[in-house]
């Protein structure tokens, strides 16, 4: 476990670093000075141009540069807002931590229901709840996710005026910043109204939750399916088949188990294209997450925002897929021991 | 058809071949195969099919509803937009911009992505490695991420987000092509023909590419409904296809002001994203069963 350990600590630098180079090098890519691009300053004055010019080492070679760059970035200092002249790292504190809570929730959705029905399918293979689960499943990464979401506002919003269409709470309810998640800034808060502000921060959630979950969720479905259909073929089944054990016996004691650390390998795979489907949805929502924000940097061309966006998606989303796979091998003990040179 | 055997030779039917008859076998997903052909007919022949122009206005016919209405009329068969533009004509010319040339991005990115993947198996040691790691650091970015990056850096516009999306798509191709050839490249009958004599670029022409192909195809149907994804979802954020360009996400996010009055305008372009999504995954998805029939029998 400890050589598994080093090895996936050694990928996630590895991958954080490549990553860095990749938003150094959009400073130069993109149009403008690379040095008002790095530093979101726009319209600098010669004195402010060689003050920064100082500070990012401008004038040295593009290895130095660089590595001032990254002494930048673990400093936290990510630069400012082309858009805004705030501190991009204190925006992307405030606003990561809704994109986590939506996307947290659409993945917990996306699970509980996907998996389950997978498993179904999987058992009645072959049968026509088996069919019409798998013609679901296929609309469901069909749809694009942002037709899905207008249709959702109509129906759910405003024909049934069930669900409220924008915004993470209704702003009745004065809820302090602590860590931006709101369900904990919620618990946090000494608000006699908790309770009423719980419920409404749900039903605020519960729409655009479900909308990014269906994608996800419909490939869980057939992940699901699959693992489950490889393990009722292998011969400990059989065995247990064998043994005398009825058939649900065999599902819940042997089946589900063992399908279920296969689907969970797929989970930090499927967690990049969560991801994606989030920021699409936060825009129309409106929700107030890192996503929303990407895209209205680019109708600004804040360059600074988006390579620093983009260097802070990534690595969340890095990190998601190191931490699915260590869950894996802390379940699947097969995955630690013969999985090498990964 | 029935076939009379005069000699008695055994035919073996080339890979490409096989899998047509497994793929065959599907009813449904000879459906999405024939929308699929449907849709690249309709994608290269919409300017000569099509009733009006895309960008016609008939402003004495705002906001018609789709002939089913009563206040439809038959004349502008799935209705008209709120410059009196046809649908159902800005529905046929949007067929060639974000199916075709999703299309035509698939089919760049696969050769590149194809050609590239190919290489890096032949490489060995640290090149190999790196590339290995580059691949899965592009790889975790999300695909529209990517692609609204790429978009920021040259501009945008539907050539860019093209770019783009075809920038987005090589890795993926890379990924699979690389895996392939080298699964293929530890079997004996390629050790065959290197015994043989054959180079390495022989080899990969005549003995490896007619066994991965279907593999390249079958990942070529998922890009492809990636890639019309990728290119509405842009055109709706206002990235891509500027507005008067009847492409399907863009003519979405042009229908959104009016949406309670003019439904139509919305659901419409999104349910021929939805036809063409569906139709490209179904082909896709027989293309898999086919490909794991041919492996079992």
């Amino acid at each position: 476990m400890l050589i598994f350990t080093l090895r996936r600590i050694n990928l996630l630098l590895i991958t954080v670093l490549l990553l860095t180079l990749v938003s150094f090098s959009l400073n130069f890519l993109f149009p403008g000075d690379p040095l008002v691009n790095m530093s979101g300053r726009i319209n600098p004055t010669p004195d402010q141009l060689l003050i920064l010019s100082d500070q990012y080492q401008h004038n040295a070679n593009y290895f130095i540069q660089y590595w001032t760059y990254l002494q930048h970035i673990f400093k936290g200092e990510l630069g400012v807002s082309m858009a805004s002249h705030l501190p991009i790292s204190s925006e992307i504190i405030n606003l990561l931590p809704a994109t986590i809570e939506l996307s947290m929730t659409a993945l917990i959705i996306a699970m509980c229901l996907g998996i389950p029905i997978g498993f179904i399918a999987a058992i009645s293979h072959k049968k026509i709840t088996d069919n019409i689960i798998l013609t679901i499943a296929m609309l469901g990464y069909s749809i694009p996710v942002f037709w899905l979401a207008l249709l959702a506002i109509l129906v759910f919003s405003i024909q049934l005026n069930w669900l409220p269409s924008a915004g993470q709470i209704s702003l009745l309810y004065e809820i302090k910043h602590v860590t931006g998640i709101q369900f904990i800034d919620i618990m946090l808060s000494e608000s006699e109204y908790k309770w009423q502000a719980f419920q409404n921060a749900s039903s605020h959630i519960l729409l655009p939750a479900c909308v990014v979950a269906l994608a996800p969720g419909a490939l869980f479905i057939r992940l699901a399916r699959t693992a489950m259909m490889d393990v009722l073929e292998t011969s400990y089944i059989r065995a247990a088949k064998a043994k005398g054990l009825s058939f649900l016996q065999i599902i819940y004691r042997h089946a589900i188990r063992n399908a279920l650390i296969n689907v969970i390998r797929h989970v930090g795979l499927q967690f990049a294209n969560l991801i994606t489907l989030a920021m699409v949805t936060e825009v129309i929502f409106n929700w107030p997450g890192i996503g929303r924000w990407l895209i209205e940097s680019i109708y600004q061309r804040d360059y600074t925002a988006i390579q620093a966006g983009l260097l802070v998606l990534s690595s969340f989303i890095f990190i998601v897929h190191i931490l699915t796979d260590f869950i894996y091998a802390a379940l699947n003990p097969l995955a630690r021991d013969t999985k090498h040179g990964a | 058809m029935a076939r009379n055997r005069i000699y008695q030779e055994e035919e073996f039917p080339s890979p490409l071949v096989q899998l047509w008859h497994n793929f065959r076998q599907n009813k449904v997903v000879m459906f999405g195969f024939g929308s699929f052909v449907f849709l690249f007919l309709l994608a290269i022949f919409s300017p000569i099919l099509t009733p009006y122009s895309s960008i016609q206005n008939n402003l004495d016919h705002l906001l018609v509803p789709p002939a089913w209405d009563v206040n439809g009329d038959v004349s502008f068969l799935l209705g008209t937009d709120n410059l009196g533009r046809d649908m159902l004509s800005r529905l046929m010319h949007g067929a060639s911009l974000t199916f075709g040339l999703s299309f035509v991005v698939v089919i760049i990115s696969m050769l590149l992505g194809v050609i590239i993947g190919s290489l890096s198996a032949l490489t060995t040691g640290i090149k190999s490695v790196f590339l290995n790691h580059f691949l899965d650091v592009i790889l975790s970015i999300p695909s529209l991420l990517l692609a609204i990056v790429i978009v920021a850096i040259l501009g945008t516009g539907l050539g860019n987000t093209l770019w783009a999306i075809v920038l987005v798509l090589i890795p993926q191709f890379i990924h699979i092509t690389k895996n392939a050839v080298k699964e293929e490249f530890s079997k004996d009958y390629v050790l065959a023909s290197r015994l043989d004599g054959a180079g390495s670029f022989r080899i990969l022409s005549y003995s490896i590419f007619p066994n991965i192909i279907e593999k390249i195809i079958r990942q070529a149907t998922l890009a492809q409904s990636a890639a019309i994804l990728d290119i509405a979802a842009l055109g709706f954020l206002g990235l891509g296809a500027p507005i008067p360009l009847p492409e399907w996400g863009a003519m979405l996010s042009n229908g959104l002001d009016l949406f309670y009055i003019a439904p139509w305008t919305v659901y419409l372009p999104g349910l021929a994203i939805l036809f063409s999504v569906v139709a490209t995954n179904l082909v896709g998805e027989g293309m898999r069963h086919a490909l794991k029939q041919s492996k079992e029998s």
